[in-house]
C-alpha cells in the first residue's frame, strides 16, 4: 500500500513537510492555587495569521488535579503503510489523577475536542499502574510508561491500549530487575527499546528532596529491552555520571543504533550505540559544569530535564532548567559533539530575566522542534511541585513559550523577537505550559519501522 | 481504630473566616469537606502527591496512610487531607496560601537525617 497512512515515508520526507501552523501545549493549574482544570491550549504559529503567537483555543479537562505533563499521538509514521490509520488523537495523561484523556485534534484542528477519558481508577484496577508519563504508538497499538503501581511504588510498567483506546493490560512480559521507570524509545529494526529512570510517583510527586538521591530513591540506570519479547535484557549502571537519567531518544534514522539520554541531575548527555561486535556501549559525551551562584553555598547544577534530536539527526538540543540556557550541539559525529548554539531565557543565574518584554519565571524546560529543524518552541515549567520549590514566583507569573530560530545548516540559535506566549495572562489566571506537539507530527514522536 | 459509628468532629477553617464544618471521624477530610462545598486542591487522592496538603494548627488527625510528607513537613504541621481522618476537633489552614513552608529549595535548605521521609529517616540525635 502506498503512502496513505499517517506521517511520512522517511525522516527525509518529514523534513520536507509543510510548515506547522498550529501547535498544542498542555497548561496546568494543578498545584498553582487556581482551582481550575488543566487544559490543552492551541497556539497559532502561522506568522501570516492575525492571531499569530496567541492562544486561540483552550480545551479544559473534565476535572481538576490531573497535572497534564507529556502527551503522545495515537499513530505516527510507524503506521505509514496502514491506510486505515490516521494521526487523529492526542493522548494526555494526568500524572497525579492517573486519568488518560483522548483528544480528537482532527475534526477541528484549531479547537480539539475530548473524545474519551480512561478513568485512572480503571487503570489501577486492571493493570496495577499509576503515574503515567511517555506515550508511544507501535503500529496501531499504544504503549504508555507508568512510573508506579496502583500505590505509587516503583517501578511501575507499561500500559497497553488498542487503537480503540481499550485497556489491554500490561504491555511488558517482565520488568526484570528494573528499579524505576520514566521515558522510553524503540528502534524496531534492531529489536531494541531503551528505558530510563526517574523515581517512584510517591517520591517525585511531592517535590524533590535531594537527600533521597543518596538514598537511591532516584534512578541512575538505562535499560535495554528485547522489544519483541517485551523484556529487559541488559542494564547500564551510569553511576554519578547518570544521576536521574530522563529523556531517551534514538536517531530518527531507523537503521541507526545510536541514541542519547539526558541525565538531569548530573547534567550530562549519555550516548549509547551498538559496537562492531554487537555489544551495546555507552559513554558520556556532554558534561555541563555546575555554575557558581552568589547566594548558594554550592554551585548550581544545570538540571538537564529534556533533550531532543533534530529530524535529520544532525543536532541535539538540551536545556539547563536551573542555569537558564538552551544549547544546540552538532552530533554528526555522535562520539564528539560540538557546541554550535546557546541562548538564555530565565534561570537562576540572572542571565536573561526578560525575554521579548516578558519577565521570566522558571527556565527552559520542555521543547519541540519543527520538522525542518528551524523553529524550536520552548516552555518553562517542569512539574508543579518542583516549580514551587525552585521558582516559587511562577505562581504569580505563570509559564512562557519562547521560539528560538535555529540554523539547521551552519548551526546557531537566536531567540525570535516576534513570538512569545505569556501564560501569565491566561483568562483564568497564570497557568504553566509544558510539552508541545504539532498536528502533523514532530521530532519527538515519529518512529520508522 | 476503635471509632464508634456516628462519631463526628468540628473542623474550623482558620483562613476561611473560621467557618466550621461537622465531619465524620471515619471519612477522609478531603471528601467530607468537598461534600460540604469547600473548594480544595487535590491530585492523586491516595496520599502520595502532596497537592491536597493543609496546615493543622489545632487538634489531631490520623494520617498514617500518607506517603507524601517528609518528617520536616509533618513537624511543620502539614496534613494530607485525602487520607487524614480527624481524631479530635481540629483547625486547618487550607489551600496553597498554607503552603509557605511546604516547598523549599533542596540545595539551599537541606534536610537533616531525622527530617527525611519516615522510611529513610534516622532518629534525631540528642
Ligand atoms: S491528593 Fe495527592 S496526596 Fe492528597
Amino acid at each position: 500500500m502506498e503512502c496513505c497512512g499517517p506521517g511520512y515515508a522517511s525522516p527525509a520526507d518529514a523534513i520536507k513537510a509543510p510548515r506547522e501552523k498550529l501547535l498544542y501545549t498542555i497548561a496546568i493549574y494543578t498545584g498553582t492555587g487556581i482551582q481550575k482544570p488543566d487544559y490543552l491550549a492551541t497556539i497559532d504559529v502561522d506568522p501570516d495569521s492575525p492571531t499569530y503567537s496567541q492562544v486561540i483555543h483552550r480545551l479544559e479537562m473534565p476535572g481538576i488535579g490531573d497535572e497534564l505533563h507529556h502527551m503522545g499521538w495515537n499513530a505516527c509514521s510507524s503506521c505509514f503503510d496502514d491506510g486505515s490509520m490516521s494521526r487523529k488523537y492526542l493522548i494526555l495523561p494526568g500524572v497525579r489523577s492517573n486519568n488518560l484523556h483522548i483528544v480528537d485534534t482532527a475534526t477541528d484542528p484549531r479547537a480539539p475536542r475530548l473524545h474519551k477519558v480512561i478513568d485512572g481508577a480503571d487503570i489501577k484496577a486492571k493493570a496495577d499502574l499509576s503515574g503515567p508519563h511517555t506515550v508511544h504508538c507501535l503500529g496501531s497499538e499504544i504503549i504508555i510508561s507508568f512510573l508506579g503501581n496502583a500505590k505509587g511504588e516503583a517501578p511501575g510498567g507499561y500500559l497497553h491500549l488498542n487503537k480503540e483506546f481499550e485497556i489491554q493490560g500490561r504491555w511488558e512480559s517482565s520488568m526484570g530487575d528494573i528499579k524505576f521507570g520514566y521515558d522510553f524509545w524503540y528502534q524496531p529494526r534492531h529489536n531494541v527499546m531503551v528505558s530510563s529512570e526517574w523515581a517512584a510517583p510517591n517520591t517525585f510527586m511531592p517535590g524533590f528532596d535531594l537527600e533521597e538521591v543518596g538514598h537511591l530513591k532516584y534512578g541512575r540506570e538505562l535499560h535495554f529491552w528485547d522489544f519483541e519479547k517485551r523484556e529487559p535484557i541488559q542494564s547500564m549502571y551510569l553511576g554519578e555520571d547518570g544521576l536521574i537519567p530522563l529523556e531517551v531518544k534514538f536517531h530518527h534514522d531507523p537503521d541507526s543504533t545510536h541514541g542519547f539520554c539526558g541525565a538531569a541531575l548530573s547534567a550530562n548527555v549519555i550516548h549509547w550505540w551498538k559496537d562492531d561486535g554487537g555489544e551495546w556501549r555507552w559513554e558520556k559525551i556532554i558534561d555541563v559544569e555546575n555554575e557558581p551562584h552568589p547566594e548558594w553555598p554550592i554551585p548550581v547544577p544545570g538540571v538537564m530535564s529534556a533533550i531532543l534530536v533534530s529530524m535529520d539527526d544532525k543536532y541535539l538540543y538540551l536545556n539547563n532548567w536551573l542555569h537558564g540556557d538552551m544549547r544546540q550541539y552538532d552530533i554528526s559525529d555522535p562520539h564528539h559533539p560540538v557546541l554550535t548554539g546557546q541562548v538564555w531565557m530565565g534561570g537562576l543565574l540572572g542571565k536573561a530575566t526578560h525575554v521579548n518584554g516578558v519577565e521570566m519565571a522558571g527556565g527552559p524546560q520542555m521543547f519541540q522542534l519543527s520538522l525542518d529543524g528551524k523553529r524550536l518552541y520552548v516552555t518553562t515549567s517542569l512539574f508543579s511541585t518542583w516549580d514551587n520549590q525552585f521558582y516559587p514566583e511562577i505562581r504569580e507569573k505563570g509559564g512562557v513559550m519562547v521560539m528560538i530560530d535555529c540554523d539547521p545548516v551552519n548551526g546557531g540559535m537566536k531567540i525570535n523577537e516576534d513570538f512569545i506566549v505569556d501564560f501569565g495572562k491566561e483568562p483564568n489566571g497564570p497557568s504553566r505550559c509544558h510539552e508541545a506537539r504539532y498536528p502533523g507530527g514532530d521530532c519527538t514522536s515519529d518512529i520508522w519501522l | 481504630m476503635g471509632v464508634s459509628a456516628g462519631q463526628t468532629y468540628t473542623v474550623t477553617l482558620a483562613n476561611r473566616g473560621n467557618e466550621t464544618y461537622r465531619v465524620d471521624a471515619r471519612r477522609a477530610l478531603l471528601d467530607s469537606l468537598r461534600d460540604q462545598g469547600v473548594d480544595l486542591p487535590f491530585g492523586c487522592q491516595y496520599g502520595g502527591c502532596i497537592t491536597c496538603a493543609a496546615k493543622l494548627t489545632a487538634g489531631a488527625v490520623d494520617q498514617r496512610r500518607q506517603v507524601a510528607l517528609n518528617n520536616r513537613q509533618i513537624n511543620d504541621g502539614y496534613v494530607i487531607l485525602c487520607v487524614a481522618r480527624p481524631v479530635s476537633d481540629i483547625t486547618l489552614q487550607i489551600g496553597v496560601e498554607a503552603h509557605d513552608r511546604l516547598y523549599r529549595n533542596p540545595f539551599l535548605d537541606p534536610l537533616k537525617a531525622h527530617e527525611l521521609k519516615a522510611d529513610i529517616a534516622t532518629p534525631k540525635e540528642v
